[in-house]
């Protein structure tokens, strides 16, 4: 099964946070002959894969399951429902948009007419706790029939190659970082690598610092998404990243500043090899490196991400190729860490 | 008639304001076993004819959609669009296109990232001109295969909700043109002996430019526009919406016909057709206000089918409501024009 094949089937997969079941499922279902694996209390997955010889750092791979959606809190008299979002979500990006329900039902969330609002409402980006699902229900006890509260819902898209090498689909992050980690654990690798794939990254990467603390990394590299905004009329650093030339190796983000030398060696050898690379030219955005670097008696981080436009919406759309060269330096780098 | 699927297959094929050829396509071939006549006008509007007794009534449905236009190239593989008919600017960020060009191309129109968000427009949809495109293409290869005037459609995912309600893009009002396909077989299944004109009319969503036109060469006595109309969803003045799934809209406006109003409410009532009335003060925005002066003047209906979220990719209907209106048409035309046709009332 190629790369791309398992993020396809990965996104298409319901788990907000906290409900990563069926993914965590999914990669177990995928993982190789040889390998041991075990889940703890939060839900986290380890896998253990054994190298051609022994590390002499203990290097850890991150990749979050979990995926950004909404929660149904409240069920209104005429049976639409109201909800909260689970991680950061535009409610911009919401309106007009399908979403499956827990129950397996089809919902859509939309607005009152525009031919019927007057002067700013035709312009207003309602908040969040405005919103509604729709599911056709005829009243609330219709709905109740079907809908828990506290059950989840999740974008309805697809997965599409559009562009150059561009693909869209939803929860690319990270279920993007899980298929790279798939992919390395059916290679035969260098050295020893222990695997996790966290839980609860999008509500405060709660997942990764019970992780960190039971795996005891002397190098935690976590695989991600970040954000490019690399769009029309935008220019020079305010992009952040920019699609297409490479992964993402950050220095600083809103949440973590990550080990110097560690990112000093990820640009060095990528430059050396001649793989494209980049850096953020914003501070901003955060993942799971927060939590790693600073769980237990605390460990080197360095996280490498493929830019992602539109994250956290139906739409992430990322490079194939900034995927390839992830893997290419994925490659060379590895090693190196764990000899270093 | 598994009306259902028919309404997918309408949907499923992208007809906005000016390219409506393949819905045309589409349309024309689900009519074709109903009538004694069909062809296509020269704007590309549709018209089948049952031919009976009597000058013809006049059912009108519009094939065109909603969509977007490509007004320049925007550097970097994007590209700057208008709108084409009144799409819904609260929808756009994050909206998945497809776009009519040499081929037909998949984009996404931007969001923007949270890093870029400005506090002054927190909470407002931005202009269809500040958004953009991705299209993921070079700018060469983009140039080659989109021109500027290039249409582009709003992808849907069309899905099944409860109690028989289905949601995508295009219902306004491909939910119209399949209930005049859904009028004809019923009215075919009748042996109708009166003449009736079905014509499915382009580029409505553009300001209504087609209708009198498409029906200038029809013998008509009357006409009934069929459209979607508001149903009722959060924050509406219950005065604006019918309810969803509790049948058809009985139009009334100071520029409708009051005996025809006056004759589908009785038709309704006594067919058991289930109905509603939209008391409208003014034109209606809808086909009917052109058909109006069709040559010398020609009494007018209108039948609107309920409609939540219109001009967004989550347009729903009932197909209860489509039904039933196919069967107060079907109905209307078996009754006939009443005695001294003039409809003043």
């Amino acid at each position: 099964m190629s790369l791309f094949e398992d993020v396809r089937v990965l996104c298409e997969l319901p788990g907000v946070s906290g409900r990563e079941g069926p993914v965590r499922d999914y990669l177990i279902s995928r993982l190789p002959a040889g390998v041991s694996y075990d889940i703890d209390a939060m839900g986290n997955l380890y896998v253990e894969k054994q190298g051609a010889a022994r590390p002499k750092n203990k290097v850890v791979l991150f990749a979050h399951m979990d995926e950004v959606g909404l929660m149904i809190t409240y069920i209104t008299e005429e049976g639409y429902l109201k909800f909260d979002e689970i991680g950061g979500i535009d409610p911009a990006v919401l309106i007009g948009r399908t979403v499956k329900l827990e129950c397996g039902l089809t919902g859509v969330i939309a607005l009152k007419a525009i031919h019927l609002c007057e002067g700013e409402e035709a312009r207003k980006i309602p908040e969040m706790r405005e919103l509604y699902i729709a599911i056709g229900a005829k009243d609330k006890a219709d709905a109740e029939q079907y809908v828990e509260l506290g059950s989840f819902a999740t974008y309805v898209s697809d997965y599409v190659e559009f562009g150059k090498s561009l693909v869209k689909m939803k929860a690319l992050d990270d279920r993007f970082g899980c298929a790279l980690m798939l992919d390395l654990l059916h290679q035969d690798l260098p050295y020893d690598t222990t695997f996790v794939f966290t839980v609860q990254e999008e509500v405060g990467a709660r997942g990764a610092a019970a992780a960190a603390f039971r795996t005891e990394p002397d190098i935690a590299v976590i695989l991600e998404t970040t954000t490019a905004g690399d769009i029309c009329g935008v220019e020079g650093e305010r992009r952040a990243c920019v699609l297409g030339e490479g992964p993402v190796v950050s220095y600083m983000d809103r949440g973590t500043v990550y080990d110097y030398h560690l990112y000093s060696l990820a640009m060095e050898t990528a430059k050396e090899a001649g793989i494209p690379a980049q850096t953020k030219t914003l501070v901003a955005g955060g993942n799971d490196s927060s939590s790693v670097q600073r769980a237990g008696a605390g460990s080197r981080v360095l996280a490498i991400s493929a830019p992602t436009r539109y994250l956290h919406s139906p739409v992430d759309v990322l490079d194939k190729e900034d995927v390839l060269s992830m893997q290419k330096l994925l490659s060379v780098l590895l090693p190196k860490l764990a000899e270093q | 008639m598994d009306l259902a699927a028919l309404l997918q297959e309408l949907v499923s094929v992208p007809g906005v304001s000016g390219l409506e050829d393949k819905v045309a396509r589409v349309a024309m071939d689900a009519l074709r076993p109903y009538v004694d006549e069909l062809y296509k006008t020269p704007m590309g509007a549709v018209v089948g004819t049952i031919k009976g007794h009597g000058p013809a009534l006049v059912l009108d449905a519009h094939l065109d959609q909603i969509g977007l236009v490509i007004t320049a190239y925007g550097g970097n593989g994007f590209l700057r669009f208008d709108k084409c008919g009144g799409v819904d600017p609260r929808t756009l960020s994050g909206m998945e296109v497809i776009i009519h060009g040499e081929e037909d191309l998949f984009g996404v129109v931007s969001s923007i990232p949270p890093h870029l968000a400005k506090k002054e427009d927190a909470g407002k949809a931005k202009d269809f001109r500040e958004l953009a495109i991705d299209t993921g293409l070079s700018d060469e290869e983009l140039k080659r295969k989109v021109k500027l005037g290039d249409r582009v459609s709003l992808k849907a995912y069309p899905a099944q909700l409860l109690n028989g309600l289905v949601s995508g893009a295009a219902m306004d009002d491909r939910a119209g043109i399949a209930a005049l396909i859904r009028t004809a077989e019923l009215l075919r299944d009748a042996e109708c002996d009166r003449t009736v004109s079905f014509q499915f009319t382009v580029r409505e969503e553009v300001g209504g430019r087609a209708a009198a036109a498409t029906a200038y060469n029809i013998n008509a006595h009357a006409a009934i526009a069929v459209d979607v109309s508001f149903a009722r969803t959060p924050g509406i003045d219950h005065r604006d919406a019918a309810l969803i799934d509790k049948g058809p809209m009985i139009g009334y406006s100071p520029i409708l016909d009051k005996g025809l109003f006056d004759r589908m409410k009785q038709i309704a009532e006594e067919k058991g057709i289930p109905y509603q009335l939209e008391i409208m003060h003014r034109g209606t925005g809808t086909h009917a206000d052109e058909l109006t002066n069709l040559k010398a003047g020609l009494p007018v209906g209108l039948v609107s089918i309920p409609l939540r979220y219109m001009h967004t990719t989550v347009e729903t209907v009932s197909l209860e409501d489509i039904e039933n209106t196919a069967r107060l048409l079907a109905e209307t035309v078996l009754a006939g024009p009443p005695e001294g046709e003039g409809g003043v009332a």
